[in-house]
């Protein structure tokens, strides 16, 4: 048999596209939209801690309760050199811009309509002095400008550790909350590389007299998509977008009073509702989805029954203006496991008598490849090879990414 | 609606959902004369067995290695290698840009000691290098784990894509004795 008979017939195939396309106002749990991170539980636990579904769980916080999500930040800057610049000289002064600059950060996420992450879910913003506050055990979700972790290594500038449980009832530590659904976000801490002359950060007002700098806003609104659950975005004007701007320069629009969102797209606006849906959103309630097949379904790889990996993007009609991406393959109904079926879906678009929307496939075949979207989709499964003594009949393997077909080429968006 | 298929949209759009991969992490650009004088060791490596358990507040993952060839520096014949994130029973630490290192797995890996003893991979993606067999003509290729990542280029002040991908081992080889040799 022929080891790569794939590879050598779709290379001329021509992508049917979606042949199943459909408007409707309620989905299953599928492909999930846009990038979100995904948790799937544990199924040799009883059903009244795993919730009794193996089918993959997006991450996020609880928002059930008002002010049930903590946060705090390090005032403990460095002084040689400081992490962080402000145009205000004065110690109090620094700290109150920099304390400004992350509340007007945290607004740009909870000033989106159609989500229950509003601002009333968030305790108010804590300080500490404490110099070493990132402790992932410790249920406190802290942002750090000068803890030297053990985990920089050279070239490393910032990261976000996100702690998530995989069942009903785990805490981050002694102590702390227990968590009441698997996938919950139990501690999330952002670090910025501290005692690093040739790394800063700078606040709007300092930023633009320190040009080498980086905008701390910017990079702060992105940390907190991640921080929130959200992955990273395929749309170029996305907040979640993977290219971050250079120093001396910040992304997109500043964010007002009147629009405290507007450094946002409609991407990570939808992606945020998907994650955090409003139950009394009557807006954004429309999902466009389907199933991306290929032009013969005898040369799909194996454990694959529809094109697995296809990136599928929705388009404003009227506009031309993206409105969210999503990567298409698989679909899950309880209890689960996942099929690979070519299912994608796009959640949380918004409905109105004259909207309309086009959509676009492709697959992973560039300017990204399979082995890019490895930690999305290698999070969908668990089987015995992951977990000794894993239910078989919740077992799946995540298949190759399938970027062996062509697709018509035509005139952009 | 219309229903069609397209190449152009990347114009409009990145393919994305890089989960693993980039800016809740952020690097910054280096090439392999940079990786090289950051790295106290650069060894090709082959995985033995990874684990994770939680140690000061965090979550760390413990991935031993045996030492197939030293290319830079020197190691015993075994190495440990410690890396952030991972699984502790019902939790898990999510750090987007860490490698991850299945058993059987060979990778070039640069690597350094952190503040706390342990070794560490340099730059983390950046200093990963997965080596493949060409499964037509049996020929290695290298494949950077950040080869598609955006990092951070000191000197020009921007982020960029780049890195080395699919590269024949032999070429490697040459580009990286070049990059020690500097």
């Amino acid at each position: 048999m022929n080891q790569r008979p794939y590879r050598r017939t779709h290379r001329t195939a021509r992508l049917l596209a979606a042949a199943l396309l459909a408007m409707r106002l309620a989905a299953p749990m599928t492909a999930g939209a846009y990038s979100l991170n995904y948790q799937v539980a544990d199924m040799c636990q009883p059903s009244s801690v795993s919730g009794g579904t193996s089918c993959p769980l997006p991450t996020r916080f609880d928002t059930s309760v008002a002010g049930s999500i903590n946060r705090r930040w390090s005032a403990s800057l460095g002084t040689n050199p400081a992490t962080i610049l402000t145009a205000n000289q004065t110690p109090s002064g620094q700290l109150a811009e920099i304390a400004n600059t992350i509340t007007t950060d945290f607004g740009i996420w909870t000033g989106v309509s159609g989500t229950t992450l509003s601002l009333a879910v968030l305790a108010p913003l804590g300080q500490t002095s404490v110099q070493d506050a990132c402790d992932s055990s410790d249920g406190l979700n802290t942002i750090c400008f000068n803890q030297p972790d053990a985990a920089f290594t050279t070239g490393v500038l910032s990261f976000t550790r996100v702690v998530t449980a995989d069942i009903v009832g785990e805490q981050a530590g002694p102590g702390t909350p227990l968590s009441t659904f698997p996938g919950e976000i139990l501690d999330a801490d952002i670090l910025l590389r501290p005692g690093d002359s040739t790394v800063t950060f700078a606040t709007p007002a300092a930023l633009a007299s320190n040009p080498n700098a980086y905008d701390l806003e910017t990079i702060l609104a992105h940390e907190l998509g991640h921080f929130f659950g959200l992955g990273h975005s395929g749309v170029w004007a996305a907040m979640m977008q993977p290219f971050a701007p250079g120093p001396g320069e910040f992304f997109g629009t500043r964010p007002t009073a009147q629009s405290p969102d507007a450094p946002l797209a409609d991407d990570d606006r939808a992606g945020l509702r998907v994650l955090y849906p409003d139950p009394t959103d009557t807006t954004h309630i429309g999902v466009i989805s389907g199933h991306v097949l290929p032009a013969n379904s005898l040369e799909l790889p194996a454990g694959t029954t529809e094109v697995f990996g296809a990136q599928v993007v929705a388009v404003d009609a009227a506009t031309g203006n993206v409105v969210a991406a999503t990567l298409g393959g698989w679909s899950c109904s309880d209890p689960g496991p996942p099929q690979f079926d070519g299912f994608y879906e796009i959640q949380r678009l918004a409905v109105g008598p004259t909207q309309a929307y086009i959509v676009y496939a492709e697959p992973l075949d560039g300017p990204l490849e399979p082995t890019d979207v490895r930690g999305d989709t290698t999070a969908l499964c668990r089987n015995a090879i992951t977990d000794a003594s894993w239910p078989a009949h919740f077992s799946c393997t995540v298949p190759a990414v399938n970027d062996e077909f062509s697709t018509k080429v035509g005139a952009g968006p | 609606m219309k229903i069609f298929t397209q190449k152009c949209c990347a114009v409009t759009f990145l393919v994305a959902l890089l989960a693993i991969a980039t800016q809740a992490t952020t690097l910054e650009q280096m090439d392999l004369a940079h990786l090289a004088h950051a790295a106290q060791v650069v060894a090709r490596v082959r995985c033995l067995s990874s684990e994770s358990r939680r140690e000061s507040g965090h979550i760390w993952t413990f991935t031993r290695f045996s030492v197939v060839e030293t290319m830079q520096g020197a190691l015993d014949a075994t190495l440990l290698v410690r890396l952030p994130g991972g699984r502790d029973g019902h939790l898990v630490e999510g750090v987007e840009g860490v490698p991850r290192f299945l058993p059987g797995e060979e990778t070039v890996l640069f690597l350094e000691r952190t503040r706390t003893g342990d070794w560490s991979v340099t730059a983390w993606a950046e200093g990963t290098f997965r080596i493949e067999r060409d499964a037509r003509t049996g020929r290695e290729r290298v494949t950077q784990d950040s080869s598609r990542m955006p990092v951070f280029d000191r000197a020009t002040r921007t982020f960029r894509a780049q890195g080395i991908a699919r590269m024949p081992m032999s070429n490697f080889r040459e580009k990286l004795a070049a990059a020690i040799g500097r």
